[in-house]
């Protein structure tokens, strides 16, 4: 029951960001700290660039647009989902404490293991994982009430709560570290897609080829839990089972992203808005133009920070929140 | 045997028990109306019927099974709630809401097939809301989001449709066009409704079976002749009413009533308003 005329503007609105994402991608391909001119990205790609032009592009500047791409989806993905699933506009990863959680993860993770560039850094997307799968279920359990099942404020308020206290965990935690490991974690905090290794690419990529159908396969059910609790009872919606792997996708999707690009908010928060303002609010419409918005977003946000200071740039994570603050305190006085 | 029916049902919240022992068998195809004071859990009966809130003790028993053990999709087949007081679903359109009745027939990725689509439009037809079909629901009337909820409800082509208070914050006109289009289709497609109303004579009025709830137990339990009756009303809602005749149904109805407790308690009621005109000036 959708409207022709508003499948047929998704569909725009779609090849519009697909069209962006193409766009940017170019721009950031050529535009950085070692130079590679535009002239020279054709011939670079098609195979005929120099030793020192082919290692710019495939080491460096292709894998860390890539990974803040799917990071980007990932994060709006979830950011949609958990705000479907507990009810709430505000809802966003990283508002709700899932980085937080991770952060800990990963910096206890750091405190454990020798700093060492081989395998043992690819754990760390796990170590982020558990973090904040572990948060997610404590703040779960926390928020749950036996009469009332989760309600969606008492969410919320849990994770606020429980964002600040591992924020101040982290900080005790790295207080103890060495200083190599503290400007790590410090960084890794606040989200400067660390990650740039077509590694990470790969330990990235299983969970959105997994979650991303999964979460599209459960649009209606996410429809359903956007009504209140007795009517979507009333259509035959398992709340409890639907809201748990709901939620366990979300988490696994922001936790997955953020142990790649580090700490970076509103991106869950942003995308999946700007979408429903879109597109309207049927998640079947709603969930790919938030998957494609985040990932533009995201790495329209990193193309910018990496270039604004050398020779490292403003973390992603800080260029995001500049954008997504005055939005956020948009979305707060609107209400 | 009748379809529904619930056998020494308790429902509580924690230690404070709402709903004691009840056992109630509801009339198949007919209209059934639960009336009692506030809190007495006529809408905790009713959710507890349908799975919405957990019951203690006892069971509700559609079809000879118990709706605990029951698939809850297959239950969305046999029975649909209107919940009370809908919220309001910020930008969903009227044809969009009520295709999420049609949820408990979707399988995948929730494509409508074509009789989904022939269902729904049914459902917007008989309820009248077909013309508001790509509005948004928000922009619609109480009155009009009413009916457009219960098109939704209809959508589950359920046989037991179950509406709590679904004329609160409905003007008169409005109230009886939806009591109406209840009575229609129990009339026309016999589906068993069964309601929590706050109005007796609106129960009387359209009502084939009544139960008179009070703290949880059933005082009266029969046709409106039976329980819009003097004595069962000053048990259910202490007062003492005056039953006569509908000039225009024939149906008991309550034309003045009084209340039972001493002079004070009413003295005090009459004042507040115009303690409140007062602060208004």
């Amino acid at each position: 029951m959708i409207h022709p005329a508003l499948r047929q503007r998704q569909r725009w609105v779609v090849c519009s960001l697909l069209a962006l994402i193409a766009v940017t991608a170019v721009i950031g391909m050529g535009w950085g700290y070692s130079s590679l001119s535009y002239g020279r990205l054709l011939p670079t790609l098609l195979g005929h660039g120099t030793f020192k032009e082919e290692f710019v592009l495939y080491s460096i500047r292709l894998p860390r647009m890539l990974i803040t791409l799917l990071a980007g989806m990932a994060l709006a993905l979830s950011g949609a989902i958990l705000q479907r699933t507990t009810r709430n506009d505000l809802a966003d990863p990283g508002i709700i404490g899932i980085h937080s959680g991770a952060g800990v993860g990963v910096a206890i993770f750091f405190l454990t293991m020798p700093l060492k560039p081989d395998s043992s850094v690819y754990l760390l997307p796990l170590a982020a994982f558990l973090g904040a799968l572990s948060t997610a279920c404590v703040i779960y359990v926390l928020a749950y009430k036996k009469n009332e099942g989760l309600q969606p404020i008492r969410f919320v308020l849990t994770g606020v709560g429980f964002s600040m206290a591992l924020s101040g965990i982290t900080v005790v935690l790295i207080s103890s570290a060495e200083r190599e490991k503290v400007d790590f974690i410090a960084k890794w905090l606040v989200g400067n897609v660390w990650g740039t290794d077509w590694v990470f690419i790969g330990t990235l990529l299983p969970w959105l080829v997994v979650l991303i159908p999964y979460a599209f396969y459960k649009a209606s059910q996410l429809n359903i839990l956007g009504l209140s609790e007795p009517a979507a009872i009333g259509v035959g919606l398992s709340i409890q089972t639907e809201r748990i792997s709901l939620m366990i996708t979300a988490v696994a999707l922001a936790a997955s992203a953020v142990s790649a690009t580090g700490g970076i908010s509103f991106i869950g928060l942003m995308a999946p808005h700007i979408a429903r303002a879109l597109v309207g609010p049927r998640n079947q419409l709603s969930l790919p133009v938030a998957l494609l918005m985040g990932g533009w977003l995201l790495l329209v946000s990193d193309t910018i920070g990496r270039n604004l200071v050398d020779p490292y740039g403003i973390p992603a994570g800080i260029m995001v929140a500049f954008i997504g603050a005055p939005y956020f305190l948009y979305l707060l006085l609107k209400k | 045997m009748v379809r529904l029916s619930t056998n020494e049902l308790c429902i509580g919240y924690g230690s404070r028990s709402i709903v004691k022992m009840l056992s109630v068998e509801i009339p198949d195809k007919k209209i059934t109306t639960i009336i009692g004071a506030n809190g007495c859990g006529k809408s905790t009966l009713l959710k507890a019927m349908t799975r919405i809130i957990p019951h203690q003790s006892g069971a509700v028993i559609l079809d000879g099974k118990n709706i605990l053990t029951e698939n809850t999709k297959t239950l969305a087949k046999k029975m649909a709630i209107l919940p009370q007081t809908p919220e309001a679903v910020s930008g969903l359109t009227v044809g969009e809401l009520v295709s999420y009745g049609r949820h408990p027939y979707q399988r995948g990725f929730g494509r409508l097939t074509k009789k989904d689509y022939e269902v729904i439009d049914w459902a917007l037809e008989v309820t009248g809301t077909a013309e508001f079909k790509c509005r948004p629901v928000d922009a619609l009337s109480g009155g009009q989001r009413q009916r457009v909820w219960i098109a939704m409800a209809l959508a589950q082509e359920t046989e037991l449709i179950f509406l709590d208070e679904p004329t609160t914050y409905l003007d008169l006109a409005h109230q009886l066009e939806v009591l109406e289009l209840l009575q229609k289709l129990n009339v026309e497609q016999s589906r068993t409704i069964i309601m929590v109303l706050h109005d007796i004579n609106q129960a009387a009025r359209f009502a084939d079976y009544i139960i008179a709830l009070k703290d949880g137990q059933i005082v009266k339990a029969g046709n409106c002749e039976e329980v819009i009756h003097p004595e069962v009303l000053k048990q259910v809602f202490q007062i003492d009413a005056e039953i006569g005749r509908d000039p225009r149904t024939n149906k008991p109805m309550c034309i003045t009533y009084n209340l039972l407790k001493g002079e004070a308690n009413r003295e005090k009621k009459m004042d507040s308003p115009r303690t409140y005109a007062l602060a208004y000036h």
